[in-house]
């Protein structure tokens, strides 16, 4: 997107007032009353008042923008996020959230970026060597510097995974800290994240969407830019894989995870396919990926489910998330998976006071990042202390992360409410499960609000991949800025904005365009597709269709009263072929009676909520299922799919006229052929969109055969035959053909038989013969598989029917035989099918 | 004490299984006084993989792989098995609770031994306060870690009942508690939990017990059971016969000995589990189970 589509709507004419306002003073009323806490550090504005770090750089470069200019290229961020379906959902909370970017990016000095990277890239290594000596040789509890219950305590300490040496070498390829500055204003560790740190793929779409909206202050700044990082990410899972070209996967816990829109963005990205546990399975000690070619072995998976979930066999037995025997998996060497189940154990709150020792016990170096001063409370000396000292020191429990109000009633510090008084009996009874530390506020940084700056807490998560060349940090982060002053950002929810993290370099960077720059895709989706993804886009493809069926059965219906005209009492039932219709949509549950007023009856197929049938259920099915198709849909489907959506919802106060209902079908009709559009110009013609539009036409097959067996009988009327020929989209095509007027054989020839009109049945079972062919097969005996000879001799049987033979026994049958084919489909593909079998536990106390 | 085991497990599948995973947790444990003779374990149909390991807590696991379809998948386990522990010290001996929960933290291993594993919550033993108010009664300050346990399985014995059909294999813990009954399953983990929940380090054991058929009635075929109780570490042992982990089965108010076979210790029944899995199957399951514990002085 070029810079001046970025504010196309912005305003065109600058304010006189502001036109005559110059950079410097409209940088001077936006920082004047700019007051950090007194003793917090602040990104902005040092001890002394002054600007500190790159914030000059950036905000004297802001300031030639007016006000007006600023808060229109912010608004054209926020916009892009909506269409773009950026979202995230609250833990506990089924909704999906459209994504909180706030608007400044919060920007950081070369200098000051590489000490935090050092510090970073120290700790990462130091991580990596404890996980594998807490598994492995045990030697830092054996010489003391790290107690057993700090480890034993831990619910993500995972004793099966004991022994196992990482294939591939490596236990954490990404690992993440949540820092910000201590009062001294040096970088703090807040916490550490190894279990499958989140927020990556949201610091990418941020950049995105920043660098689109602040082009220009984007490139003249020299911001250090992302792709090289990810390249190199790819490269540190790819470089532990045995083959050379390997097959990964990003499992995911599905549609419904918080963050699962974070993972289908970088499995597009980085070109991993994205599963979920049951499309993998183990054989012969290797792991598979269940693809519409069978089986195929896959390498490593980069995780995203919490790995107490990651194996019933060995780990939560409960779990439905997982692969089972993917630890034997991992035991055997046959497979790589990153972060290695069990390195959650690293993000115990009780570790971090042992730090500083055991990186000099294990590297002979100073820890460069530490963070709060903090207490074990399973020590007898520590608890002593931490009793002495209560008033001053912020409790939390040692192993589980609290969530929510009680988090912030026990971090509100020395106040003793409830809540903390709760805590410290826990912590007389239990005080090895607890931790105290010396905690103060968090540092803030500026956030833009009504067109001047605020100090605001904030975390930066900064990254750091295990890649061939060493670790490499992520020269960015995901930042979490509260929009109230007394707020905590540690976690996403409502009243936390995200923001960019901007690296200023001190030399011009060497990417050539800004569009190089921010959206490259490292690779295509490589390989055999996953049956789960062929079954959703199937399905995407016939629930689509469905709609449009129903939309215009719809159409046929006002269509058939407004002719009728005022012949015909409103709520009478009208004609012969009216009353096929209603009969029709009540058939397929697009209404709840089949007497209602046209327009009710209109009203309802289209938009009704409580059926299952009606043109807004089909269509929000469609929604949920292209939910799981993030990464292989064009990103502008998911636009069209809100428009649609939107157009098809009413509310409920609201009683349109029937012409009015017309044109609401006419705009949902137009938003259905710019999604087959999209999927037919923007989709890769591969499997996937083989599969889409196999969807799409075996609904069609089905529903057209429906349409010729009610309203092209051998009886049908002048009336039925012009229903089934605006059913097909056909009145034009049979117009410009023949000048007669409506024949039965003729209309049953161009809506059933012709392999030219691509509304027919004949077409659209063509090509499905034409996807099939195109399919892997799993055998190499040349021989037809079943699904396949059935939609042979389907289309052989078509395209040697003749119309006046095509009855409605014939025309059933072919119905019938779809649907078989549909299953058929289904049967060979989908994981789902109609033989597909359950996993359950054994159950019983044996 | 020198003893045959026979424990049978059939289970019988509305629907055809083309395949399934699964662990069996059925070798008993060699140590601490017994000694494993003989073990062998039978699986019909024939399992296409078959993988024996030594699990974290040094149980023998035999994972299968079956992918022949069925409808009936049995498992025999038979052992010959020795059996001759120390008698138990005397009750309100040993170091105090408030020393041995400190003392089992400071263990500096992380080996399957080690008490810090056993003194946490695990999934299917979570700490609930009102288990734990009713353990401390038995708890005050100063009182052996030992005796205070004694007690505590002689009150669980006296206040709950047993009653095989008021818990499932997957009653939770706290729901088992309010209702005061449930099987042995059941007692263990409310005595681990209220064990724990004082930071006492109390493991889960599976294993199988002697009964005594009535005076001149002969043993029947198949009427023994797998059975639970509890371990408690009563300290470092730091001389034998003193210390270390002593069995308490708060189902027949009894301190552990050679009545007991060992076939696991965990943390809880999920650790130990004698057969659990994945199946692929449409329909229903049913389980038999068949157990025969023979003293062989009885048998000859």
């Amino acid at each position: 997107m070029s810079a001046s589509a970025a504010f196309a709507d912005g305003p065109s004419r600058p304010d006189p007032a502001w036109a005559a306002e110059d950079a410097p003073s409209r940088l001077h009323r936006w920082t004047e009353g700019y007051a950090p806490r007194p003793g917090l550090a602040d990104e902005l504005m040092g001890a002394d008042g002054g600007l500190r770090g790159a914030w000059p750089r950036f905000l004297e470069r802001l300031a030639r923008l007016d006000d007006r200019e600023v808060a229109a290229r912010f608004l054209s961020a926020e916009r892009h996020i909506r269409d773009a379906g950026i979202s995230y959902r609250v833990y506990g909370d089924g909704r999906e959230h459209p994504w909180p970017l706030g608007s400044l990016p919060l920007v950081i000095d070369a200098t000051d970026w590489a000490d935090l990277s050092a510090g970073i890239v120290q700790r990462a290594a130091l991580m990596e060597r404890i996980v594998a000596d807490i598994y492995g040789a045990g030697r830092l509890v054996a010489e003391g510097f790290l107690p057993a219950g700090v480890v034993a305590g831990h619910p993500e300490y995972l004793r099966p995974v004991h022994g196992i040496t990482p294939p591939g070498g490596r236990w954490l390829p990404i690992y993440a800290a949540d820092v910000g500055r201590g009062p001294d204003g040096r970088w703090q560790v807040l916490a550490d994240r190894t279990q499958a740190p989140s927020g990556l793929g949201y610091a990418l779409e941020n950049r995105m969407v920043l660098a689109r909206a602040l082009p220009d202050l984007f490139s003249d700044l020299q911001v250090e830019r992302l792709p090289a990082f990810f390249q190199a990410f790819r490269a540190g899972l790819a470089a532990a894989c045995k083959r050379s070209d390997p097959r990964i996967c990003l499992l995911t816990s599905g549609p419904y995870s918080s963050t699962y829109v974070e993972q289908a963005a970088l499995a597009r990205y980085l070109g991993l396919l994205l599963v979920e546990g049951d499309d993998l399975a183990v054989r012969d000690g290797l792991l598979h990926v269940r693809t519409i070619a069978g089986l195929k072995r896959t390498d490593a998976v980069w995780r995203r489910i919490d790995a107490d979930y990651l194996d019933p066999m060995e780990l939560r037995t409960d779990s439905r998330l997982g692969v089972p025997g993917i630890l034997q998996v991992l035991r055997q060497g046959g497979a790589v998976v990153g972060n290695m189940p069990g390195s959650g154990v690293l993000e115990s709150a009780a570790l971090a006071p042992y730090l500083p020792a055991i990186a000099r016990r294990l590297t002979g170096e100073e820890l460069r990042l530490t963070g709060p001063r903090t207490w074990w409370c399973g020590e007898a000396d520590n608890l002593a202390h931490v009793l002495d000292n209560l008033d001053r020191l912020t409790l939390r429990p040692a192993a589980t992360p609290v969530r929510g109000p009680e988090r912030d009633a026990m971090l509100a510090g020395p106040a003793l409410d409830a809540a903390r008084a709760r805590a410290v009996e826990a912590l007389r009874e239990r005080p090895f499960d607890w931790v105290a530390q010396e905690t103060a506020p968090l540092s803030t940084m500026p956030a833009w609000q009504d067109g001047r700056l605020v100090p605001r807490p904030f975390v930066m998560r900064v990254f750091a991949a295990a890649t061939p060349e060493g670790w490499r940090v992520l020269p960015s982060a995901f930042c979490r800025v509260a929009e109230h002053e007394g707020d905590d950002p540690s976690e996403m929810r409502a009243g936390i904005r995200s923001a960019d993290v901007w690296v200023l370099s001190d030399t011009p960077i060497d990417t050539p365009t800004l569009v190089h720059a921010t959206t490259p895709r490292i690779r295509r989706i490589a390989g055999h597709l996953p049956s789960r993804a062929a079954d959703n886009l199937f399905w995407f493809g016939r629930y689509l269709e469905r709609a449009e069926a129903v939309i215009r059965l719809v159409q046929a219906h006002l269509g058939v009263f407004s002719e009728a005209g005022t012949a015909v009492i409103a709520g009478e039932e009208g004609t012969a072929t009216a009353r096929r219709i209603r009969a029709l949509l009540k058939e397929w549950g697009c209404v709840s009676a089949a007497d209602l007023p046209p327009a009710a009856m209109a009203q309802e197929a289209l938009s009704g909520k409580k059926v299952h049938g009606s043109g807004l259920t089909h269509v929000l099915e469609a929604r949920r299922i292209a939910a799981s198709l993030r990464e292989r849909l064009p990103t502008e489907s998911w636009r069209a799919l809100a428009d649609l959506r939107d157009t098809l919802v009413y509310s409920e106060a609201w009683a349109p006229t029937e012409a009015q209902l017309f044109g609401k079908a006419e705009r949902a009709l137009g938003h259905l052929s710019a999604l087959a559009g999209l999927s037919h110009e923007n989709m890769v013609h591969a499997p996937g969109w083989r599969f889409a539009d196999m969807g799409r036409r075996i609904e069609r097959a089905i529903n057209t055969c429906r349409f010729a067996i009610d309203f092209c009988g051998p009886a049908a009327s002048g009336e039925d035959l012009g229903v089934i020929l605006s059913l097909a989209d056909s009145q034009i095509a049979y117009g410009a053909r023949y000048l007669v007027g409506v024949s039965r054989d003729a209309v049953c020839d161009m809506a059933v038989l012709d392999p030219y009109n691509p509304r027919s049945v004949a077409y659209q079972v063509q090509a499905i013969v034409a996807h099939l062919e195109a399919l892997p097969a799993l055998a190499a005996d040349g021989l037809p598989e079943p699904h396949r000879r059935h939609a042979l001799t389907l289309a052989a049987t078509l395209q040697t029917a003749e119309a006046a033979e095509t009855d409605g026994e014939a025309l059933e049958r072919y119905e019938l035989d779809l649907e078989g084919l549909a299953d058929r489909i289904a049967g060979r593909y989908f994981p789902n099918g109609p033989d597909a079998l359950r996993p359950e536990k054994l159950m019983g106390l044996a | 004490m020198i003893y045959t085991l026979r424990h049978l497990t059939t289970y019988r599948y509305a629907g055809l299984v083309r395949s399934a995973r699964c662990n069996l947790r059925l070798t008993p444990r060699d140590g601490e006084g017994q000694r494993v003779l003989e073990s062998t374990i039978t699986v019909t149909p024939t399992p296409a993989a078959r993988l024996a390991r030594r699990d974290f807590f040094g149980l023998d696991t035999l994972t299968l792989l079956l992918d022949e379809p069925h409808k009936e998948f049995a498992v025999e386990a038979v052992s010959r098995i020795a059996v001759e522990r120390p008698a138990p010290p005397p009750e309100e001996e040993g170091p105090s609770w408030e020393t041995v929960r400190m003392a089992a933290l400071a263990q500096p291993s992380l080996g399957p031994e080690t008490p810090a594993h056993f003194q946490f919550p695990s999934l299917r033993v979570p700490l609930v306060p009102a288990v734990t108010d009713y353990a401390r009664a038995s708890f005050p300050p100063g009182r052996s870690a030992y005796g205070g346990a004694v007690e505590l399985m002689r009150r669980i014995r006296h206040d709950f009942r047993f009653d095989a059909k008021a818990t499932t294999v997957s009653t939770p813990l706290a729901e088992a508690f309010a209702l005061k009954a449930g099987v042995c399953q059941d007692f263990a983990h409310v005595m681990i939990a209220g064990l724990r929940g004082l930071g006492l380090p109390a493991a889960y054991v599976s294993g199988y017990l002697r009964t005594r058929p009535p005076a001149g009635q002969p043993r029947l075929r198949g009427a023994d059971a797998s059975h639970a109780w509890v371990a408690l570490w009563c300290g470092p042992e730091d001389n034998p016969g003193q210390g270390g982990w002593i069995g308490l089965d708060p189902t027949n108010d009894c301190v552990v000995r050679d009545d007991h076979i060992v076939v696991a210790r965990g943390r809880d029944y999920g650790d130990v589990a004698p057969i659990d899995g994945i199946v692929s199957s449409a329909g229903a399951q049913t389980l038999t189970v068949e157990v025969d514990v023979i003293p062989e002085d009885e048998a000859a």
